[in-house]
């Protein structure tokens, strides 16, 4: 980095003869408001925020006050009752429950769809053969593409697809069970046993989600010099030491990042639940807030509540993202290894 | 220079950016509560055209009517049809048919702008709540007692009891137009082959499903977004034992409404079933057409409680020769309160007019052509199900088995036709659903049935901020 300073390119504050402006000079600030900045703080200021307020802001901010309403959504007629809608849904068994199987989801699904990527990505990129250059197993390529493909899929599509592979009695799951010999999974209800119905959706987020955070990983080390990699190995760490103690700590920020996506993917999972277990599942094991949120709007008729129900959802997963970058700056995020 | 310098160092955007992200993640269910601006609906008054026999409701030549319909088995081709009728009788007027499949979602920006459709065919998984809209819906009263197209007054070509279903606190506002027989299904050509009897009762039933097995079938069986049909079997046998008393306690949402004796009698009767293993295995996790294609098509199990509608539903999925047959639902014990005969039946397919509609004339026009003989015909005949109107069905049934014992079963029943509305009235049956899934892979039994549907009941029945309809 200090090679740039060095060089002649952008030499302090007094301007190089016909270079590079720099913001922050005396001649940038003597220049005020021409038609290039006008236009400039338009295009690329004004317009955007504009249009953050209109479609970003101000649906939030709408949205935060029809919760305080009993608003039905049909009318344009509604009344401010205050907190109560927030009174009911903390005494709303079924809400809770939704909230409690969100939780268990942002825990599960990022820790193993992220932990899983982690392994192929290293396999791929840095676990090949201990001789020779660092290197990714044979046929890496191939792999890095076979894994990819769930995530072409659209969401829902991999719901009506696994829906059908958990048919009780005629889906490919019960069928292989079943040929091998385990005749208990004979007609056995995966998306319908309050035993399995939890951990058969998750799976098939998983699934679909594995191949992507995968690359986004393979993409992050090879940003990583060979060297480091090599003078690790020289120094005699094995593949789980490199991972562990170089790969991880290297690509911390994209960790960071892939842990927000998929916390925030975990806590709606509309989609998938929409496909698999549209009735929320046996004992509502599998009820997310956003279903809930979306049959108490449209079906029940009580916009205001479900608003409700959407600012507490906003809450969780902002308190999840704060609590990504504490347990980030926690563990160390702060020394800048990865610049 | 160092880049970290900068007033805004990488890492800082990088982690501005991502709760950027963070938010706008979050802002998608947020804002999806959002509406698209509040208008203040000016009450338009319909220009009023010249009211005549031929025109009832003063429908302006030169109006357009504009029909919202829901677009599911029944298709829309038949309000399409009913359109051209219109355009055919009221010269000048145009009527715009609309499909939509969600018609909550589509329709809430126009209830909450003021300028809502002039008819809706609010049907399907996604209708409104009637409950939420019914303050703003047009009172269809001189609908049926205006003239059809053949001159006879409407109200007197209706089958018994179908405005009831649309009647809220005395007003009637919803139009249900097809009409829908509550049945328990099977094969009436399995049935003669193996010499079995429909079974009229719980205990018949029971002896039916060890019959059954001997042949290698399930008795009954069910998928996990249609285990409540088991539970619309079970208030209609309720009913049929118990009598009014019933129906009116489970209406009004009384305290201990799924403990009577009566209701108790028939979740018994259906637990004896399970625990027999007569029922399906494995529903709680099956889709329901997938379900009932094991009934209609594969025939592993032998009866199936549904609606009319199975017939078009299942036609793709039907094994030929499989003659199709609806009989009452079972009773009790042979000394119910209403006879074994007495039918659930209700309409489906709920015809609207908001009463803030453009042309609020022209959707009861819409209506009226729609209630007139040449397409109520147009109807049955195509979707092989009757509308409330009397007499469109010949005796052939257009060739169908089902539809034909839905006319037998009504004559049978004569005036013992009962229905009930809380389940969708208060939208109760998403919850609902689970219990009985819970119920049926033989989880629960009857004491946790009955408390969990208590407490669906109860929450709402506590809950302030929901309208409730007396019904008497």
């Amino acid at each position: 980095m200090t090679t740039l300073t060095s060089g002649g390119l952008t030499s302090g504050v007094s301007a190089p003869p016909g270079g590079l402006r720099r913001f922050g000079s005396a001649r940038w600030r003597k220049r005020n408001l021409t038609f290039d900045k006008i236009t400039f703080f338009l295009v690329f200021l004004v317009i955007p925020v504009a249009f953050y307020i209109a479609f970003v802001v101000s649906p939030f901010v709408q949205a935060a006050y029809f919760s305080l309403t009993d608003w039905t959504g049909f009318t344009p007629a509604m009344n401010f009752i205050g907190l109560s809608n927030y009174a009911k849904l903390f005494s709303d068994s079924t809400f809770l429950q939704a909230v409690g199987n969100n939780i268990l989801m942002a825990i599960v699904i990022p820790i193993v769809t992220l932990g899983l990527a982690m392994f192929f990505a290293t396999r791929v990129t840095v676990g090949g053969s201990t001789g020779g250059n660092v290197k990714g197993l044979r046929s890496s390529s191939f792999y890095r593409v076979i894994s990819f493909f769930p995530y072409v899929i659209p969401a829902i599509v991999i719901g009506l697809i696994w829906s059908q592979i958990y048919d009780p009695n005629s889906g490919l799951l019960n069928g292989i069970l079943t040929r091998i010999g385990l005749e208990q999974f004979t007609s056995f209800p995966w998306l319908g046993d309050v035993r399995t119905a939890r951990w058969a959706v998750m799976f098939v987020i998983i699934w679909g989600l594995v191949g992507f955070y995968m690359v986004l990983f393979i993409a992050a080390i090879k940003g990583v010099p060979a060297e480091v990699f090599e003078a690790a190995r020289i120094d005699g760490a094995g593949r789980f030491r490199t991972s562990v103690s170089i790969t991880i700590p290297l690509i911390r920020e994209n960790v960071q990042t892939a842990f927000i996506y998929i916390g925030i993917l975990a806590l709606d999972a509309f989609v998938y639940m929409a496909a698999l277990e549209p009735g929320g599942g046996p004992d509502n094991t599998t009820l997310v807030m956003a279903q809930q949120l979306f049959t108490t709007a449209f079906t029940k008729g009580q916009f205001g509540y479900a608003c409700a129900m959407g600012v507490v959802l906003a809450i969780i997963t902002l308190a999840y993202a704060g609590l990504v970058f504490a347990v980030n700056r926690i563990f160390g995020g702060k020394s800048e290894v990865g610049e | 220079m160092d880049i970290n310098s900068r007033p805004l160092g990488r890492r800082d955007f990088l982690r501005g950016s991502l709760a950027a992200a963070a938010l706008a993640a979050t802002g998608s269910s947020l804002a999806a509560c959002a509406t698209s601006g509040t208008g203040t609906g000016a009450q338009s008054s319909a220009p009023a055209g010249q009211v005549s026999d031929t025109n009832p409701f003063g429908v302006q030549s030169g109006s357009t009517v504009d029909a919202v319909i829901f677009k599911g088995g029944y298709g829309i081709d038949y309000a399409e049809f009913a359109g051209k009728q219109v355009e055919a009788k009221q010269s000048g007027v145009t009527v715009k048919v609309t499909p939509t499949t969600k018609v909550a979602q589509t329709l809430q920006p126009r209830f909450v702008a003021g300028n809502p459709p002039d008819v809706i065919d609010n049907s399907g998984a996604g209708l409104i709540g009637i409950n939420t809209i019914r303050d703003q819906l047009a009172e269809l009263n001189d609908v049926i007692e205006a003239k059809n197209y053949e001159g006879t007054v409407i109200k007197d070509t209706l089958y018994p009891g179908v405005t009831e279903p649309g009647t809220f606190d005395g007003k009637f506002i919803v139009l249900n137009y097809a009409l829908t027989v509550y049945a328990l299904w099977y094969s009436a050509s399995l049935f003669e082959q193996n010499g079995w009897n429909v079974p009229k009762t719980y205990d018949e039933m029971l002896a039916l499903g060890k019959e059954a097995k001997g042949k290698g079938k399930y008795l009954l069986g069910w998928g996990k977004e249609a285990a409540t049909y088991y539970q619309t079997m079970a208030i209609g046998s309720a009913i049929k034992e118990g009598g009014d008393e019933v129906r009116l306690a489970l209406e009004n949402l009384k305290p201990g409404c799924w403990s009577l004796p009566p209701v108790q009698d028939v979740f018994n009767g259906l637990k004896k079933i399970i625990d027999a293993g007569y029922m399906k295995p494995g529903g709680s996790g099956t889709v329901f057409t997938a379900a009932q294609a094991q009934w209609s098509d594969a025939e592993d199990f032998i009866l199936y409680p549904s609606g009319g509608w199975i017939e078009n539903e299942m036609k793709d999925q039907t094994k030929s020769g499989f003659k199709m047959t609806g009989a009452p639902e079972p009773t009790v014990s042979s000394n119910s309160k209403l006879p074994w005969e007495a039918l659930h039946s209700t309409a489906g397919e709920g015809y609207i007019v908001p009463s803030q509609g453009k042309n609020v004339g022209g959707g009861k026009e819409f209506l009226r052509a729609m209630l007139s003989k040449d397409a109520a015909v147009n109807f049955a005949k195509t979707k092989l199900s009757s509308t409330i109107v009397k007499g469109t069905v010949p005796a052939d049934g257009f060739g169908s088995t089902a539809l034909q014992s839905q006319i037998k079963m009504l004559e049978a029943a004569g005036s013992n036709i009962f229905s009930w509305q809380f389940v969708d009235l208060y939208g109760m049956n998403t919850d609902q659903l689970v219990v009985w899934n819970s119920f049926l892979s033989g989880d629960a039994d009857v004491a946790k049935l009955t408390k969990g549907l208590q407490d669906i009941t109860d929450k709402v029945a506590k809950d302030d901020s929901i309208k409730k309809v007396q019904v008497s």
